[in-house]
Formats: structure tokens, C-alpha cells, sequence
């Protein structure tokens, strides 16, 4: 088990390593340069040169990109050229709110998801399995930035049930979740028709298992095997799904910030292109990498905690 | 047993099969409509899609503009028509890029020696590990918004999608009797890549690029969205849903008309995903989409 857990540690080091130099080095291939972004075309060579220097980019792009690891275990991730802060802290200041904003909209639409595939499964074939079916596949790519703008117009603009811009006043935790209702919506819709098919799966895949037939066997209540051994099983793609897709929900998350004007990493990575923030922009999208390879790793030894047979088969 | 079924064609037989499935043909129809509307589009647009006329701005929907006007009154029918051209001139060949090197690296690693496999997968789980919309907001900071950056960036960041499926394939192909008898009978090995593997690949392939076209479309709409796709005044349906988004308290109709195709299009390439699958592959049927 730790082996394992120590082996797949190793391997996200390594993916963080290339994926961040693939990005220096795609960034590097690409016409225009952080500094004519940064300053304009009618900088004077000085300006430009100082500028060089000082984001480290006059030097060859191996030693920039050494440079950029030893700085980033340092929680060193340059310093943002317009207010003079530290990129590492105003990309961590923006960090929470799109973190509680997709651990909510997952929370939500794994629930459900779960609550209908496991109610589809047991109940195969009825309508309520064939509704659910429809409706999955209905949601299941809808882009969330539609949905969010679609909610944002029915229940914000002419129902005026919910709030339309903002997160909410600090400190204020039922205005926060007031104003966390409808993006989380937009982010979460497509994720329960998803779950909802891949929780049925499973079930119905499990519950056609030996083990399963030994419990009814033995006698225990269908309510018993289905929910305390069936059950239990049935959502371990879930977890993996969820790790995995943890690029699609970030995706999902900076247009839902914009439509609802809520602050997060979508929105300053939105503010620091428009001003040419180039710095900031890295900083924001290396701290996605991360939330990426953290939350794959996380799932893989999830997975493997819960289900012996994963860690045998990597 | 009838011979009639002997003599269709391998796609006569995918279309019969596709027509009997309820959502399968109401998909067909969907993609069908976009597809055509798309191709045929300068000669269905009542108005030039770029063309201002100021007076008429912010009209609700009428016998003359169906879908109403926008804010420099230029026909919303008209651009949601040209939008759908828009739509798949991305989607197309960032799809066809991503197959072409997907299935050429995947045939590598299914089929070549261990330490390339690891190479190459390693490779794809790098490349996966860019959220996609930041990397491409990463990209536009630098070069400016424009549709090459859009279709390269979800190419490149939808390789391992193709990759691991022609990986995964190849490998239990590899294994199986009939390649066995055809390296016993000295075939080479780009004869049995490219005669025996390459068309049992390209079956489940088909069905992964349907379903991967409505991710791609709302990626591109997306982008356009946030201004980092297609430039004004070009029509997508991002950039129509941009303006209704500033003008959202002044008239609905921008929004209702640039989402709707939008979801039509997740729709209809959904279903058609769907049904073509359990036609391909009937082993396959309940599992998730792609994600």
C-alpha cells in the first residue's frame, strides 16, 4: 500500500516537472514574448531590456526553467510587475473561491448523481430508469457556460429568485451560499447526468456478482446488500471521474466566474490577460497544473485504499 | 440469413442500425441540420451577418429577423447561421489533428517496445494534465485571441483522449490469434499496423470523435465568449452570447438564440454518439461519455 501510494507520489512529481517545462517550452515556440505583451510594441530597447532581467527572461530557456523550479519549491512565483506582490500570493488569495465553488457544484451533483444511478439500477427498466437515462445523456455535455447563462437570465435577471454578480459579503456565510446556488448549477448539471450513468453501471455490474449473491443468499435484507456491500462498490468510478475530470470542472468554473462576476482564478486569470498581466497569467494557470495532478493522484490513492484490485493492476 | 443484409455495405449497415434507434435518428437529423445549414450557409442567410444597420438595433423576433437584432443591428438569424460554419471550421480539424497523432502514438506504445510505451504514456498523462481553457488563456495572453491558437491548443491538449484508446486497443489486438498467424506468416510490421489494427481502431475512434465534437464546439464557443476566440465582427455563437451577456437586462433574445444551437449541437452529437456505439461496439453500451 505505501509503496504504492509513495510510487504514485513519484509519478506526479514527475508529470508536474514535464508539464511545467512543456508549458515553458510551448510558451517559448509561440510568437510574441512576455515582454512585448508586458510593454507594448513602442518600448524602447532599455525598457525592454530591464524588463528581460528582471522576469529572468535574457537568460537560455534551460536555466529558465531551472531557475523557475527552484523558485516555485520556494513558493517563489515572480512578482506581479504592476502592484509589486507576490504572484504566489494573489494567485493563493483567489484560490478559495474557486475551490468552494466546484466542491460544492461536485458535492451536489454527485449526490443526486448517485441517488438516481443507484435508484435506476434497482429499479431497471421502469420509468423512472428510462426518465433518468434521457436525462443524463440530455446534460451530460451541455456547456456549463450555457447553462450558467441560461440560469443567469431565468432565475437572476426575470425571476429574480437568486443574486447575479458577486460571491456574497465576507463573512457572511448564508449570503455566500445564496450567491453560490446558481454557479454551481451551471457547473454541477452535466456532472449528475454523468455519475448518475456511471453509478447505474457499476451497480448493475456488481450486483450480478458472486459476493452479492452469497449476501442474498445468506439471507441478509435486499436493502442490506444493495446499499452496505453493492453500493459501496458501485461508486468507486465515481471518485476516479471525478479526479480525472478535475480539468473539466476548473474549465467550467472560469466561465462560470465570469458570467457571475465572482471572484476566483478564472476571473483574475479574465483581468490579468486584459492588462497584460503576464506574469500573473503563469502563475494562475501552473496553479491549475497543480489542482490538476493533485486532485488525479488523490483519486488514484483513493481508489486504491478503497479497492485492493486497483493497486494490484497499475 | 436474408441476403439483402449480406449485400448492404458496412456503412449502409451502420446507417440501418442507427435509424432503428429512436435517439440515434433524432440525432442523425440534428447533425445532419447543422451540417447542411453550415455548408449552405451564404446562401441561407437572409442578411449579410456583418452588415450594420443601426436603426433596426435591439429588435425582438420578427417576419424580417427571425431571431431579433443586436446591438449594431445586424441580423441575429443571420450570424446564428454563419456561427454554426464557425462552429465546426474548429471543430473539424482540431478533431482530425488530435485522431491523426492520437492514433499514430497510440500504435506506438500499443504495439513498439516497453520503454517507448512509458515514454509515450507519460507523454499523454502530461499533456492531460493542462486544464485546458486556462492553457489556452495562457497561450491568447501572448499571441492575441485568434481561431489557429484555439484549434491548436484543444489539439494538443486532446491527443491522450485518442491516444489511450488506440493504445489500449492495440494492445489487446496484439495478443489476439489472427495478428499472431500474420507475423508467423512474416507480414511486416507497418503491414499489420496499418492493414489488420488500423481498422479495428477506427470504429470505437468514430465513436470518441462524435461525442468529442460538442466538448470542442463549447470549448471554441467558450473562448469566443470570453473574447479570446474568433475577432469581431465575425459570427460564433460565443461571441453572440458575449453580446447578449452586456445586454442581458435590455433584450433576452441574444442569449436564447446563441444557446440554443449550442445545445442543439451537445444534442444531437450525443445521441448520435450514443447509437453509433451500440452499433460499433454493443459491449460497450451503459458506459459513461467522454469526460
Amino acid at each position: 500500500m505505501l509503496v504504492y501510494i509513495l510510487k504514485r507520489l513519484g509519478l506526479a512529481a514527475v508529470i508536474t516537472v514535464l508539464a511545467v517545462s512543456l508549458l515553458f517550452v510551448i510558451i517559448h515556440l509561440i510568437p510574441g514574448d512576455p515582454v512585448s505583451t508586458m510593454l507594448g510594441p513602442k518600448a524602447s530597447p532599455e525598457l525592454r531590456a530591464a524588463l528581460e532581467a528582471r522576469m529572468g527572461l535574457d537568460k537560455p530557456l534551460p536555466v529558465q526553467i531551472g531557475l523557475f523550479f527552484l523558485n516555485m519549491l520556494k513558493g517563489d512565483l515572480g512578482i506581479d510587475v504592476f502592484s509589486n506582490r507576490a504572484v504566489t500570493d494573489i494567485v493563493l488569495g483567489q484560490v478559495p473561491y474557486t475551490l468552494t465553488l466546484i466542491l460544492f457544484s461536485i458535492f451536489w451533483s454527485a449526490s443526486l448523481g448517485i441517488i438516481l444511478g443507484c435508484y435506476s439500477a434497482v429499479n431497471r427498466n421502469s420509468i423512472g430508469d428510462r426518465l433518468t437515462g434521457i436525462l443524463s445523456v440530455s446534460v451530460i455535455a451541455m456547456p456549463a457556460f450555457v447553462v450558467a447563462l441560461y440560469s443567469l437570465l431565468i432565475f437572476a435577471v426575470w425571476l429574480k429568485w437568486f443574486p447575479a454578480i458577486g460571491a456574497g459579503e465576507p463573512g457572511d456565510w448564508g449570503d455566500q451560499f445564496w450567491h453560490l446556488i446558481l454557479p454551481s448549477l451551471a457547473i454541477g448539471l452535466s456532472w449528475v447526468g454523468y455519475i448518475a450513468r456511471l453509478v447505474r453501471a457499476s451497480m448493475l455490474e456488481i450486483l450480478g456478482e458472486g459476493h452479492i449473491r452469497t449476501a442474498r443468499a445468506f439471507g441478509l435484507p435486499e436493502r442490506w446488500v444493495t446499499y452496505r456491500y453493492a453500493l459501496r462498490l458501485a461508486i468507486l468510478p465515481t471518485v476516479t471521474v471525478i479526479g480525472v475530470g478535475m480539468g473539466f470542472l476548473l474549465s467550467a468554473a472560469v466561465f462560470t466566474e465570469i458570467v457571475f462576476s465572482r471572484p476566483g482564478l478564472g476571473k483574475l486569470v479574465i483581468d490579468s490577460i486584459t492588462t497584460r498581466n503576464y506574469p500573473v497569467v503563469m502563475g494562475s494557470v501552473l496553479f491549475s497544473t497543480l489542482i490538476f495532478v493533485a486532485s488525479t493522484t488523490l483519486a488514484d490513492i483513493i481508489n486504491a485504499v478503497l479497492d485492493p484490485r486497483a493497486r494490484a493492476g497499475k | 440469413m436474408s441476403t439483402d443484409i449480406k449485400t448492404r455495405s458496412e456503412i449502409g449497415e451502420i446507417l440501418y442500425h442507427l435509424t432503428r434507434d429512436r435517439l440515434g435518428l433524432a440525432g442523425l437529423i440534428i447533425v445532419s441540420l447543422i451540417v447542411f445549414s453550415a455548408i449552405l450557409a451564404p446562401w441561407i442567410v437572409p442578411y449579410d451577418p456583418i452588415a450594420m444597420n443601426i436603426p433596426d438595433r435591439l429588435q425582438g423576433p420578427s417576419l424580417s429577423h427571425l431571431l431579433g437584432t443586436d446591438q449594431l443591428g445586424r441580423d441575429t438569424f443571420s450570424r446564428v447561421i454563419m456561427g454554426g460554419r464557425v462552429a465546426l471550421q474548429v471543430a473539424i480539424p482540431t478533431i482530425a489533428g488530435a485522431i491523426s497523432i492520437g492514433l499514430f502514438l497510440g500504435m506506438i506504445a500499443g504495439y513498439g517496445p516497453k520503454w517507448l510505451d512509458t515514454l509515450i504514456v507519460l507523454l499523454f498523462d502530461t499533456l492531460r494534465s493542462f486544464p485546458t481553457v486556462m492553457f489556452a488563456l495562457a497561450v491568447v495572453a501572448l499571441v492575441g485571441p485568434s481561431l489557429n491558437t484555439v484549434i491548436l491548443v484543444i489539439m494538443i491538449t486532446s491527443i491522450p483522449t485518442y491516444g489511450r484508446v488506440v493504445r489500449t486497443l492495440t494492445q489487446s489486438l496484439r495478443s489476439s490469434e489472427f495478428i499472431t498467424a500474420e507475423k508467423s506468416l512474416g507480414a511486416s510490421t507497418t503491414r499489420i499496423l496499418g492493414v489488420h489494427i488500423l481498422p479495428n481502431v477506427l470504429g470505437p475512434l468514430a465513436v470518441l470523435a462524435a461525442m468529442d465534437i460538442p466538448t470542442v464546439v463549447g470549448l471554441e464557443a467558450g473562448l469566443s465568449f470570453l473574447g479570446m476566440g474568433v475577432k469581431p465582427p465575425t459570427p460564433s455563437w460565443g461571441s453572440l452570447l458575449n453580446d447578449g451577456y452586456s445586454l442581458i437586462r435590455n433584450t433576452p433574445w441574444l442569449i436564447i438564440s446563441g444557446g440554443i444551437p449550442l445545445i442543439l449541437t451537445t444534442l444531437g452529437f450525443t445521441f448520435l454518439g450514443e447509437a453509433l456505439r451500440d452499433v460499433v461496439d454493443p459491449k460497450l453500451r451503459g458506459r459513461g461519455g467522454v469526460k
